[in-house]
């Protein structure tokens, strides 16, 4: 068995509707590589990468979901066990982004009620071809104190910073977890309250 | 005479029957079909019950067929006769959300097409047989075309004081992102397209069903094999003879396909366990140690047996498992022994990995000589079914020693060993 070379390990789901990008996003971050010649994923695909955060070793644990109904039997089973869950839509499809409300209704139904969430806007590099405005998925994200960012895994833009942000929103969760009540309870507030990152993306 | 061209003449000689012997010719293909002449296609329609066993019959059902596929084509998408309301209409059976649903199917269907076998060109390049009435149509019949997403362009007028007017912030917006799957110039075809279309008529002739994720991964390996036949007059019918064995092999295999069948005898559910209790026979320690790792069978055998595999193979090795697939009798049992073995075939890395590297091991399958994996499954369907399960050799001449009903044909155990190098 291989020896234990992290000192946490979270586990990580990306959902969304089909063809909005989640593979792509995940193999930007997890290889560092852009392609376009992806199959549409059946069921469920797995991803590791571990990253450095306040000095801890914390292996990312990605699972990967297929956007279509049929799969949500299957690809449900996992939001259980997940500690925090990447909604991703695509900018340049409405459709995609209306649905969001949807994803988030499946995570009140199936994930833990403190799983961390974050929801990208991804393809923000085909500005020419945007219907769903920034401030649109700002709103969204506001409306229900999530973290939001655009991303394009094409442009590599706001990949790592996504996932080092969910990572980082839990590692807040878990050490609140292990200081006294009081903190917890600070720790927990503290994200939620500040603003959506609005570091310029795509402009 | 060599191995390839003994194995041809047994083919030729099997098919040459007035009437086929259909449990031959399973037992024939079971052990791959030479690459070569056209057999793979034909026999596939065979063993599909695409073609029937009478070879009188043949000409006949293929016009017939062919023609029904011409129809389909005219009535579903050349003239389908637009919606007879108007778009606003709210009520369920308006004739345009019945227009408006099929374009939901066919986005889906135009994301996957266009990620279809994305490591061979085969599909981004133009057929020989493009459907005239589609591709001379300036555009208007290409299905994509009905759900391109396109933009509005707008701009703001702007007033400064009298009569004077200035339009501006014009935004100029262009497709500058259709990839490698683009459509063709008028005339022409890409593959991908015709597989669209046949996807499209298959959900919209099985609307119970319509069309989910994976299906594409399905047909494409028969259009494929269909389109590359060297005889000129079957590849000019590739796509409505694909359609037809596309559609009885969904026939079989349809429950997998179906979310409120999961659970069922027939769901994705019960064909897992029943991998899983395949390989709890005949290899408890890595099914102990998955267990012990809770690493479950849906994470990797759910893409495995809904695909036949075909995520997990190169397409010429595919082909071969296919044939083997397809002439198994009681589809699609060995399916599951095939999954075993590719399990046992890589115990010693499963035995020495962890959760993270069983999975990624698992759902990234490294590649194998085929034949290793077919014959490896064979030896576990024998000892599944307990009797003598057996393939014929090569050899019609010598009498069955092992007992088959069928007259006239040696036995063997061996599988694969001739066509994995055909």
């Amino acid at each position: 068995m291989a020896k234990k070379t992290y000192d946490l390990l979270f586990k990580l789901l990306l959902i969304g509707d089909s063809g909005v990008g989640k593979t792509c996003i995940l193999f930007r971050f997890s290889d560092n590589h852009f392609t376009t010649t992806f199959i549409s994923t059946i069921g469920i695909d797995f991803k590791i990468k571990t990253v450095e955060l306040r000095g801890k070793k914390i292996k990312l644990q990605i699972w990967d979901t297929a956007g279509q109904e049929r799969f949500h039997t299957i690809t449900t089973s996992y939001y259980r066990g997940a500690m925090g869950i990447m909604l991703v839509y695509d900018i340049t499809n409405e459709k995609t982004f209306d649905d969001i409300v949807k994803w988030l209704r499946n995570i009140d139904e199936h994930a833990n009620e403190d799983v961390e969430k974050m929801i990208l806007g991804n393809k923000c590099d085909m500005e020419e071809k945007r219907v769903v405005s920034k401030e649109r998925g700002e709103a969204i994200a506001r409306e229900h104190s999530i973290r939001f960012m655009e991303t394009s895994a094409k442009a590599n833009i706001n990949i790592d910073r996504a996932f080092s942000e969910l990572a980082e929103a839990i590692l807040d969760k878990t050490s609140g977890r292990e200081a006294d009540a009081d903190h917890a309870r600070i720790a927990v507030e503290r994200r939620p309250s500040r603003a959506p990152p609005t570091r310029a993306c795509c402009t | 005479m060599s191995l390839q061209k003994a194995r041809i003449q047994v083919f030729d000689e099997a098919l040459g029957k007035d009437v086929i012997d259909l449990e031959y010719l399973r037992e024939l293909a079971f052990q791959g079909i030479p690459d070569a002449n056209g057999l793979r296609p034909l026999v596939w329609r065979i063993l599909l019950l695409y073609l029937p066993l009478e070879k009188n019959l043949w000409k006949s059902t293929l016009q017939q067929k062919r023609q029904h596929y011409r129809n389909y084509i005219e009535e579903i998408i050349v003239s389908p006769g637009g919606p007879s309301d108007h778009p606003l209409n709210v009520s369920p059976d308006s004739s345009w959300s019945a227009y408006f649903k099929d374009n939901e199917v066919l986005l889906q269907i135009d994301k996957d097409v266009r990620r279809l076998c994305p490591d061979i060109s085969f599909f981004q390049l133009a057929t020989e047989f493009p459907c005239p009435e589609i591709a001379y149509s300036n555009g208007v019949k290409r299905l994509h075309r009905r759900v391109q997403q396109s933009v509005l362009r707008f701009s703001t007028l702007e007033r400064r004081g009298l009569g004077v007017a200035k339009l501006s912030n014009e935004i100029r917006r262009k497709d500058t992102h259709a990839g490698d799957y683009a459509p063709l110039r008028e005339g022409r075809e890409a593959h991908w397209e015709v597989v669209e279309r046949m996807l499209f008529l298959y959900a919209k002739l099985n609307p119970g069903q319509g069309y989910v994720q994976g299906m594409n991964e399905i047909i494409g390996p028969i259009y494929h094999t269909f389109a590359c036949d060297p005889n000129i007059e079957y590849r000019r019918y590739a796509e409505a003879d694909c359609f037809f064995c596309f559609t009885n092999l969904m026939a079989e295999i349809r429950d997998f396909y179906i979310r409120t069948l999961d659970e069922s005898s027939s769901g994705i559910n019960n064909v897992m366990v029943k991998l899983s209790e395949c390989l709890k026979k005949n290899d408890p320690m890595i099914w102990n140690l998955l267990e012990v790792q809770e690493l479950r069978p849906q994470y990797y055998s759910f893409r495995w047996l809904t695909l036949l595999l075909s995520q997990e193979f190169s397409l010429p090795d595919l082909e071969r498992i296919w044939d083997t697939l397809f002439a198994d009798a009681k589809r699609f049992d060995f399916l599951i022994c095939i999954c075993c073995a590719m399990m046992y075939l890589i115990r010693h890395e499963i035995l020495h990995g962890d959760f993270a590297s069983n999975v990624k091991l698992l759902q990234n399958f490294p590649p194998m000589d085929v034949s290793l994996i077919l014959n490896k499954a064979l030896d576990i369907s024998k000892k599944q079914n307990r009797v003598n399960f057996t393939v014929c050799t090569l050899d019609p001449t010598r009498p069955c020693l092992v007992g088959c009903t069928r007259t006239g044909a040696t036995h063997s155990r061996r599988v694969a060993g001739n066509s994995a190098t055909s």
